[in-house]
């Protein structure tokens, strides 16, 4: 079933598209013409160089004219022939098949986490403090140095909790949700299949760690029943498969997430543009040329909102019916334009009408009656994992980082991505504070190689940087910013691996 | 039965009653409630009598106990000892001043000393002060020469040598009655006294009275016998006599004669003790004094701090057969989770457990595990006697674990076990008791002293002094420290025993729980500094001897003269007048209002005049004030009263320790501060009571009906003054009304709109009344309802402000919010009105809320952990007259599964069915779980008319005009869903056809998901589906990861079974309908 979505056959490329889509796809200018468009706002990363071939005055706007597009899709058409087979979805890992809910509870998750972790932990061990022996936390004595490894457990005084529902009183000011439940009282815990230990020493800052890491610490215990950390070790980055080095033309692939089609915030035109932008049909010849070089186009996650009261199981009444389906049409027309011109990836995030868990499962195709027909459109998990010309692209939708953010601290969304490559953990905070489907015998979290670009959606800002990781592993890691709220979409350059930022306006004042 | 039988036989004979200053609260509590109240005749007697307990010679041998001592074939023994050992006493300890905290105070007959008291012979009653010094060492003092006593009135015709021949008479008389004693003389002497009766106002200053010494502390009792039947007097004839002062217990005579306190300290000066010649108990320090030589320091300044006592919190574990609550007999004693506790320090000082079979280590936790029964039960003995606990606290432990273990004990023929108390190779007391209560209906039981050790049972605490809805450990953890405790059921635990090291670690991390939990439960309700505090004051008897002992009075005893139906009328509550008031509404308070009248007013035992008198003594009429009842009562210029002067004192005492309180830093200082308030706020509270209790020791309730006469008499007059004030005319903006008035509130309306323009006229209102008044009543404003809503008497609820800017809290009196036979949906609607009403001011709102409430209810959507009712199960189906409800189903549950079902003593939980129509209520109970598993329909009518209806429209009568039709009988209620059973009935012959997941139509394709008309509609009809999974997953994660963090273990299920846990049922149907849900979203991938 899932291999019938991917693909379709070739001659039924040609899409039903209607009237409105057409008339958008062939005659974009007219629509656009008196537009200000603002293209390529090169914040971080930006070339001055790339500034300067993208930002267009309005004298030399030129009307795109059939030929123009024409050329495009040829181009376009050839790169697809070319690329044809090589697009393959990998995201087997994260697809839940016939996994039903039998009672089964989360401990067999963080048993697998533990066992693998062990595994790879204990073997490290030896290099990293030679001489000292691997304990359990059962064989703790007291004063005996040892290294112990298992699962952190972070206790939080602020973490909210479902059976606060119950408290008895409901208190005078209405509870502020507070952006982050971390408190100087907090403290971490060490699991392992035996026991558990409380940590202590400066080395664990409470800040910096979550509940569901695995680590190994290297200490002894205290007289009370603590074990005094002396030194960590972490994971680290898991091993990088080399990318083949063939001359490689650029390549482009597009990053754009948090659309939220439907909501008070999305403003269509802007997204229009974008489209407009990466299929060609705005812009000059140079502008169509790179355009022409995109290869891959992902959506990662929150691309339609959907108004809470219409889905709280009440019956709605018929009008509202509409209500509810509207959002998703609007996408369905967008998304059929683009996968009309290129591959697309959609991945679903924490708002649209897909599961809640992690792995969140392919938006059903039912929804995109118009896009799915294409070939070129892939409905696909979050995380996401593909690769494209041998390089290994890993992301999600947001909600990993969105709850370390919350549980715990660092300087930017950046250094959160790092560490769960440190911790080869997607993520950790799964299922403790972060929705996961209770797995048996598998963490499909786990990291087993060092992807070549990690991307997160939903982010507040865009941020990019290269992680390099000790065994030569070279990361880029990618922050994407919500599209409704910066109109920013990220651009990366598959032979350098470079970023840039295409930026979208619609407003006339500025 | 063997042999070792006869010993405990004896020890049961021997059963006791003696003083103890700590648990006194318990013992006047216990006979409150309807406890012992069946079994024999002398229960209520037994609880208040001495009991003489000798000294056995035969036990105070030496016997080398050292060998005795399990725990010494193990190799970590010495470390164990050097920190299970109090610290070492220092070489010249026996040459100071020993001062000490006093924990508990009993007595033995022995020998009198020889040496101390060198002019009397014979047996005699020795004291014994169990206590603590400041550095931690423990101390036993014995202390001489105090005898018991009472008093009775001289007749006028007795001269000294009448006093003699009678002495002979009753001396006589006495022997006859005591025919098995031993005692050589039983009247020591009979002394002459000039005293006065508290009763009634007296213009003499004094009286003869005669004080009789007898030898041992139970002849006081048989010796007021004989004078109340009557004796034979020369020259007299038959004579029956009152007797004063005759019915207090030989260790509280001694207290107050010494003017030792509960819990205070006490010094013994150097050269007037003397170290034990043969040390007959296991405290470190152990001495021999005469009592004239005690000094008792008042606890004030250095003397109100607390000595580090050692507390010993326990817990055991039982592995129980399938389907059976524990029994002694039978089930073995599996584990015992200690923790001590140095009073005053935040972390344990020890922390281990006892385990029957090998069990893996916990950290921090010393784990002994033994091969035997026996050697877990002997190695606590001589943890416990290493140790040396001054207090054991722990959950249900005088009901269950200590008599349990003794009885185990009893059941293995361990006889060296019970020497668990700090007297020498004595043996741990043990008596029956039937002990029967609403929570745990009847249950034999035993009770257990162990000599100079306080037992303080947190359930007992708990089940006196907060109303819950539950006492398990689980709820009331859940409630005061906001943590859930991991319930195994105890049909798990024998599993758990018989599994691996692993388990039985598992089980013992859960044994440490329990025994940790009511540390914890102490330290945060402060209960060791609560408690020391109300003993020291709160026996009102106690205050009234002290006091009486000061001014030269005796009190009569008075036992049985006031019948029971003699009552009285209690205060006043002026009519409410129902309705919800939108502006504020100003709540005049009397403070303290029964103590001050009785101030005010002079009234006490000693100022009052009968009629005779008052005809007799003819008294001025403006030095006697007469009552609104009608009594008289003279002033305090002809005679103060004791209550009154008690009552100052209190109160003077209670503003220093506020005074203090203020000051103070310190939290700990804090803590024993405010123990100290409050304890004499009680205290003071509870002389009226006193007066009032008819079965009490000193009733007088020519004194209660006058104080609640004052006090009716004086809401009324503040109503009065309040309306005829605060007019328009008198130059106000508004009339002001009184809308309700409690015994010692009235709650007035005066118009004005805003929070401040009412506390001004409030503070006015109060200054101005309260001017009318004697001193030291006194009106005080104190609060603004606004807005109050009052249903009716005793029944309202409001916002509550103390400063205009922004309100306290909401108050609410008498509404279902913590009511524990009602579903938690009630509490939860009930409580959410109240706050769209009063805190949103959204009266639509919170209509809507209840139709949508109710809609719910209807339409199946209720999350069925509201709708959980839960009652006790307190004896077996057979002893219920009528059947009732959680009876019948757990008989059902038994014939279903034995092992899990509800024993006696259990909370049965259970839910509505709906049943065949003309079922009877009781019929239509069931087990949730089974609800939920089978798909059971609940019956929504009887939740919408049985439990939520009353109490809605209670609220919302005052609010709307047609407040049952607009809410119980609108468009919402029509629409309904039932659930369709899994099991049984009609389903055994039903097809399940697939239907369109748009419009139930039937499909005749099973692989179809839409029938053709709802085509259309997939993307609409699929984001519900999937909004649906998305919510159960959501809560499927928060419930089962709660779980995980209660149980304190990522890696391991989660096992636990509290149904007291709100979110046990939750957790449960999350599950299901989690795959349930999964199957509809299954159904789309086409």
């Amino acid at each position: 079933m899932a291999k019938q979505r991917r693909r379709m056959p070739a001659d039924i490329v040609e899409p039903k598209v209607d009237q409105r889509t057409m008339l958008m796809m062939w005659r974009p200018g007219q629509a656009k013409a008196r537009m200000m468009l603002r293209a390529a706002e090169p914040s971080i990363g930006g070339s001055q160089n790339w500034r300067a071939r993208f930002s267009f005055l309005e004298e030399e706007e030129e009307e795109l004219e059939l030929p123009a597009a024409r050329r495009w899709m040829a181009l376009k058409m050839k790169k697809e022939t070319a690329e044809e087979g090589t697009r393959e979805g990998e995201d087997e890992r994260y697809e839940i098949h016939g996994e039903r809910y039998k009672g089964q509870q989360y401990s067999q998750i963080y048993f697998t986490r533990l066992h693998h972790m062990r595994n790879l932990l204990s073997s490290v061990t030896p290099k990293w403090k030679p001489h000292v022996p691997v304990n359990t936390v059962l064989e703790l004595e007291a004063g005996k140095e040892c290294i112990i490894i298992g699962t952190i457990y972070k206790h939080m005084k602020l973490k909210p909790c479902v059976l606060d529902e119950y408290s008895k009183e409901r208190s005078v000011v209405p509870l502020v949700r507070p952006h982050n439940f971390m408190h100087p009282d907090d403290y971490l815990v060490l699991e392992d299949d035996s026991g558990r230990v409380k940590l202590t020493g400066e080395l664990v800052s409470p800040s910096t760690f979550v509940t569901g890491i695995v680590l190994a610490l290297h200490g002894k215990e205290t007289g009370g029943g603590e074990f005094l950390v002396q030194d960590i070790l972490e994971a680290g980055l898991p091993p990088q498969i080399e990318r083949p080095h063939d001359s490689r033309e650029d390549k482009y692939v597009v990053f754009v997430s948090g659309l939220n089609v439907g909501s008070d915030t999305f403003n269509p035109l802007q997204f229009q543009l974008l489209v407009d932008h990466v299929t060609g049909h705005l812009g000059d010849e140079n502008e169509q040329e790179i355009a022409s070089q995109i290869v891959r186009l992902v959506i990662a996650g929150n691309s339609v909102e959907i108004s809470q009261c219409l889905l709280t199981g009440q019956n709605i009444a018929s009008k509202d019916h509409a209500k509810l389906s509207e959002p998703i049409k609007e996408l369905d027309i967008l998304l059929t334009q683009l996968a009309a011109a290129m591959p697309v990836d959609i991945m679903p995030g924490s708002n649209d009408p897909a599961n809640f868990s992690l792995p969140q499962q392919p938006l059903h195709r039912c929804l995109f009656p118009g896009a799915s027909v294409y070939n070129t459109f892939l409905s696909c998990t979050n995380p996401h994992e593909f690769e494209l010309d041998g390089a290994r692209f890993l992301g999600t939708s947001g909600q990993n980082i969105e709850d370390l953010d919350k549980y715990s601290d660092a300087k930017s969304k950046l250094e959160f991505m790092e560490r769960t490559l440190r911790w080869r953990h997607l993520a950790p905070t799964a299922p403790n504070t972060l929705g996961c489907y209770p797995y048996t015998d598998k963490d499909p979290f786990l990291l087993e190689s060092c992807p070549h670009v990690y991307f997160v959606g939903n982010q507040h800002k865009y941020e990019t940087s290269v992680l390099q990781g000790p065994d030569k592993q070279l990361v880029r890691l990618i922050s994407i910013p919500r599209f409704c709220e910066t109109g920013v979409a990220i651009m990366l350059n598959l032979r350098s691996f470079e970023c840039h930022v295409l930026s979208f306006s619609t407003n006339l004042d500025s | 039965m063997s042999g070792n039988n006869s010993q405990f036989a004896r020890l049961r004979r021997r059963c006791s009653a003696a003083c103890r200053t700590l648990s006194k609260a318990h013992y006047s509590k216990q006979r409150r409630r309807p406890v012992n109240v069946s079994q024999s005749p002398n229960t209520i007697e037994d609880e208040m009598m001495d009991e003489d307990v000798y000294l056995e010679e035969t036990l105070i041998k030496y016997e080398e106990d050292e060998e005795a001592l399990i725990l010494l074939g193990d190799e970590a023994v010495a470390s164990r000892l050097s920190k299970w050992k109090r610290p070492s006493l220092p070489p010249q300890q026996f040459s100071q001043n020993i001062v000490f905290q006093q924990l508990e105070i009993d007595y033995i007959i022995g020998d009198s000393n020889k040496e101390l008291l060198p002019n009397s012979s014979g047996p005699a009653a020795i004291l014994r002060i169990f206590g603590v010094t400041k550095e931690g060492h423990s101390v036993c003092c014995h202390v001489h020469g105090f005898e018991p006593y009472f008093y009775f009135s001289c007749p006028a015709e007795m001269g000294p040598d009448a006093i003699s021949r009678f002495q002979q008479t009753l001396e006589g008389r006495m022997r006859e009655s005591n025919r098995n004693s031993n005692v050589l003389r039983f009247i020591r002497r009979i002394e002459l006294v000039q005293k006065k009766s508290i009763m009634y106002y007296q213009q003499c200053q004094s009286q003869p009275f005669l004080k009789i010494v007898v030898a041992l502390p139970t002849m006081v009792a048989s010796c007021r016998g004989i004078l109340e039947r009557g004796i034979q007097i020369e020259g007299l004839g038959l004579k029956s006599f009152m007797t004063y002062e005759s019915n207090i217990l030989f260790a509280l005579r001694f207290m107050i004669d010494c003017n030792i306190v509960g819990g205070n300290w006490i010094e013994v000066p150097a050269g007037k003790y003397k170290k034990t010649a043969r040390s007959m108990s296991y405290c470190q320090i152990e001495l021999e004094c005469l009592y004239s030589d005690l000094v008792s320091h008042v606890p004030e300044g250095e003397y109100s701090k607390m000595a580090p006592f050692r507390i010993l919190s326990f817990d055991i574990e039982c592995a129980g057969r399938k389907g059976l609550f524990p029994e002694p007999t039978h089930d073995p004693v599996i584990q015992i989770a200690n923790l001590v506790t140095l009073q005053g320090e935040d972390c344990p000082l020890i922390r281990n457990v006892m385990t029957l079979k090998s069990c893996s280590p916990i950290v921090g936790v010393d784990v002994m595990s033994f091969d035997t029964e026996k050697k877990v039960l002997l190695a606590w003995r001589d943890f416990i006697q290493k140790v040396d606990p001054d207090i054991i606290i722990g959950y249900n432990i005088c009901k269950f674990d200590l008599p349990y273990l003794m009885e185990r004990a009893e059941a293995l023929k361990i006889a060296e076990f019970p020497i668990l108390g700090r007297v020498r190779n004595s043996r741990v007391r043990m008596r029956d008791t039937t002990f029967s209560s609403r929570q745990y209906g009847v249950r034999e039981s035993k009770e257990v002293t162990i000599e100079g050790r306080v037992q303080f049972d947190l359930l007992q605490a708990m089940q006196r002094d907060y109303k819950l809805s539950s006492y398990s450990l689980n709820s009331v953890s859940a409630h005061f420290l906001s943590e859930q405790k991991e319930d195994v059921h105890h049909s798990i635990i024998s599993d758990l025993q018989n599994g691996s090291p692993e388990t039985r670690r598992r089980l013992a991390v859960y044994c440490l729980k329990d025994a940790y939990l009511p540390q914890r439960l102490l330290d945060k309700l402060m209960y060791i500094y609560n408690y020391v505090e109300m003993a020291r004051s709160i026996k009102v008897l106690s205050q009234l001897l002290r006091k009486a002992r000061q001014k030269n009075l005796v009190i009569p005893n008075f036992k049985g003269q006031v019948s029971g139906q003699d009552t009285f009328e209690g205060a006043t509550v002026l009519e409410a007048k129902a309705g919800f008031y939108e502006k504020p509404i100003a709540t005049l308070d009397f403070a303290s209002l029964y103590p001050s009248i009785m101030m005010a007013y002079n009234l006490c035992y000693c100022t009052l005049v009968t009629p005779v008198n008052a005809r007799e003594l003819n008294l001025p009429a403006d030095s006697v004030n007469k009552t609104p009842s009608g009594e008289l009562f003279v002033k305090s210029d002809l005679q103060k009263g004791i209550l009154p002067e008690i009552l100052e004192e209190l109160l003077a005492a209670r503003k220093r320790a506020k005074a203090d309180l203020k000051e103070a830093k310190d939290p700990l200082e804090k803590a024993v501060l405010d123990g100290r308030q409050l304890a004499l706020k009680i205290s003071a509270n509870s002389v009226y009571g006193f007066t009032g209790a008819s079965i009490g020791q000193l009733p007088c309730l020519e004194i209660s009906s006058s104080v609640t006469s004052y006090g009716r008499q004086m809401i009324e007059h503040t109503k009065k003054l309040v309306e005829e004030r605060f007019t328009t005319t008198g130059g106000y903006d508004h009339n002001a009304e009184v809308v309700y008035g409690d015994t010692d509130s009235v709650m007035v309306q005066f118009g004005v709109p805003s929070v401040e323009a009412a506390m001004k006229l409030g503070r006015e209102a109060a200054d101005y009344i309260s001017r009318t008044f004697t001193k030291p009543i006194k009106l005080e404003f104190e609060k603004v309802y606004y807005p109050y809503l009052l249903i009716s008497k005793k029944r309202y609820a409001g916002l509550y402000w103390t400063n205009p800017d922004k309100f306290d809290k909401m108050d609410t009196k008498g509404i279902e919010t913590v009511r524990r036979d009602n579903c938690l949906l009630v509490k939860n609607l009930v409580t959410e009105c109240l706050n769209k009403l009063l805190i949103d001011r959204d009266v639509p709102g919170a209509v809507q809320y209840v139709k949508n409430t109710i809609s719910d209810l209807l339409m199946n959507r209720m999350d069925l952990s509201l709708l959980v009712i839960t009652k006790g199960l307190t004896k077996t189906g057979d002893d219920y007259a009528v059947k009732a409800a959680h009876v019948e189903l757990a008989e059902r549950m038994r014939k279903r599964d034995a092992a899990t079902a509800p024993n006696v003593g259990d909370r049965v939980p259970y839910v509505i069915i709906k049943a065949a129509k003309g079922a009877k209520a009781y019929e239509k109970s069931e087990d949730p779980i089974y609800v939920l598993e089978n798909n059971i329909p609940i019956d929504p009518q009887y939740y919408l008319e049985n439990q939520i209806s009353k109490p809605l429209l209670r609220i919302f009568e005052p609010i709307l005009k047609n407040a049952s039709k607009e809410l119980l009988q609108g468009s919402h209620t029509r629409a309904m869903s039932i659930s369709t059973p899994s099991t049984g009935g009609l389903m055994k012959f039903a097809k399940k056809q697939l239907g369109c997941l748009g419009c139930k139509a039937l499909l005749s394709n099973a692989d179809q998901t839409l029938c053709k008309h709802c085509k259309g509609r997939e993307a609409e009809l699929y984001s519900k589906t999937v909004a649906n999974v998305r919510e159960l997953e959501m809560l499927f994660g928060r419930l089962w990861t709660q779980c995980q963090e209660c149980q304190g273990s990522l890696h391991q299920d989660v096992l636990c079974t509290s149904r007291d846990c709100p979110i046990f049922y939750r957790r449960k149907k999350a599950q299901k309908d989690m795959a349930e849900a999964k199957t509809q979203l299954d159904r789309w991938n086409f």
